[in-house]
């Protein structure tokens, strides 16, 4: 019971579903079922990490240069992209080509950008939210409420670009009102 | 020279950013149920994208590609300052609505995905041209689905009460925007659809003859 509680308030959280956060970049990304999983899966460790290095810019920076803060989050994600993009690099430079693409498309992105700006706006209003853990417990949870949408597409992806569906409404369209159906469910659930 | 102008136009219908390649869909979803949201964010997604691209046009070619997405994420953040403080003064009601979703126009798909993909394969000139009519075409997208969310979620129009028998509360919420946008996206798909059609048919005739 408690299980189901607790799945309910992630779906209600979900900032793709009730924010429209990253929508974009889901349909960028939306061009086959493995490259919607990998986008969503490597910006989930955008969000978790990218929320690290926000929470030490909330830290660091002065009350009186808080409008510079999308600059330096701006800033700490691309440190993490080209990090990221190395560490791949000297790993396995075939994992890297292969991946690359889907590092690029995750890295500046209202999922990322929107996630951290969500969790500087809650930790603002409630400073017991306010610490390392929180941030990053939030950032994982923005991710895999991404994966959560990802599957839930990839889910329907087949008959949403199926040649049943009328042509005008083949693919993003349809995806949209689908979308929109799910997200009035999870309206529901609040 | 036909083709050359269509090219520059082509952002505001037949390559437009939300309808066709749906871009900076999110401010659409969530802000776009009021007039007075649609102009506040007009106003700095226009400003924001415009500067951003056109300063990040001088940042040299040879860089790398990640190096280049960064500082331009890093210009346009950098631009989107002294947007929002102007913007305090002006739309002081709207920015509290907007909230979150006017700091992140500045990575929005335009400036960050489109930048390499196309604006800086073209002569600046017709860069500045093109990239004109792309925010246009976003800017017209916004004020049409602001205007008839508005018109038939709250029943006003720029807040003024008008004569709506019915109201449909769920159009103002996200997922309204959500349905309401896949349902402007088919729409636009099938009238772009049907006059590609026509101009192709004109083309076969005058060929024929």
């Amino acid at each position: 019971m408690f299980l189901i509680t607790d799945f309910i308030a992630f779906l209600a959280a979900n900032l793709i579903l009730t924010q429209a956060l990253g929508t974009s970049t889901l349909f960028i990304a939306a061009g086959n079922r493995k490259s919607l999983v990998a986008t969503a899966s490597v910006i989930t460790i955008f969000t978790t990490f990218g929320s690290a290095s926000a929470y030490i810019t909330d830290r660091l920076l002065p009350v009186k240069y808080t409008d510079f803060t999308l600059f330096f989050y701006t800033l700490a994600v691309g440190i993490l992209y080209v990090i990221f993009l190395s560490a791949l690099f000297f790993y396995s430079r075939e994992k890297f080509d292969k991946a690359k693409k889907y590092i690029h498309v995750s890295a500046f992105n209202c999922a990322v950008m929107g996630t951290l700006l969500t969790i500087n706006g809650r930790a603002a209003a409630d400073s017991s939210l306010m610490h390392l853990g929180r941030y990053m417990l939030s950032g994982i949870e923005a991710g895999l409420g991404f994966i959560v949408t990802a599957l839930i597409l990839t889910a329907a992806y087949k008959r949403l670009t199926s040649s049943k569906v009328p042509a005008s409404f083949r693919g993003f369209p349809a995806m949209l009102v689908y979308l929109g159906i799910i997200s009035m469910a999870v309206y529901a659930l609040k | 020279m036909s083709s050359k102008k269509s090219h520059i136009f082509d952002g505001l219908l037949s390559d437009n950013t939300v309808l066709s390649s749906l871009m900076v869909i999110s401010p659409i979803i969530i802000c776009g149920e009021s007039l007075k949201n649609a102009v506040a964010i007009i106003y700095a997604f226009s400003i924001i994208t415009f500067f951003s691209v056109m300063l990040s046009s001088f940042v040299p070619k040879k860089l790398p590609y990640a190096v280049k997405i960064i500082i331009y994420a890093l210009i346009s953040s950098l631009v989107c300052v002294p947007v929002k403080l102007a913007a305090e003064n002006f739309y002081a009601e709207s920015i509290n609505r907007i909230g979150i979703y006017y700091p992140l126009l500045a990575v929005n798909s335009l400036i960050v995905v489109q930048t390499e993909a196309k604006f800086f394969c073209m002569k600046k000139l017709r860069m500045t041209a093109s990239l004109f009519f792309y925010i246009l075409g976003f800017d017209a997208v916004i004020l049409i689905t602001a205007f008839i969310r508005e018109l038939f979620a709250y029943g006003t129009i720029n807040s003024r009460m008008v004569d709506v028998n019915r109201t449909i509360g769920g159009l103002a919420e996200s997922f309204g925007g959500f349905i309401f946008l896949g349902i402007m996206c088919g729409i636009y798909r099938a009238i772009r659809s049907r006059i590609s059609h026509s101009s192709a048919k004109e083309d076969n005739d005058v060929s024929d003859n």
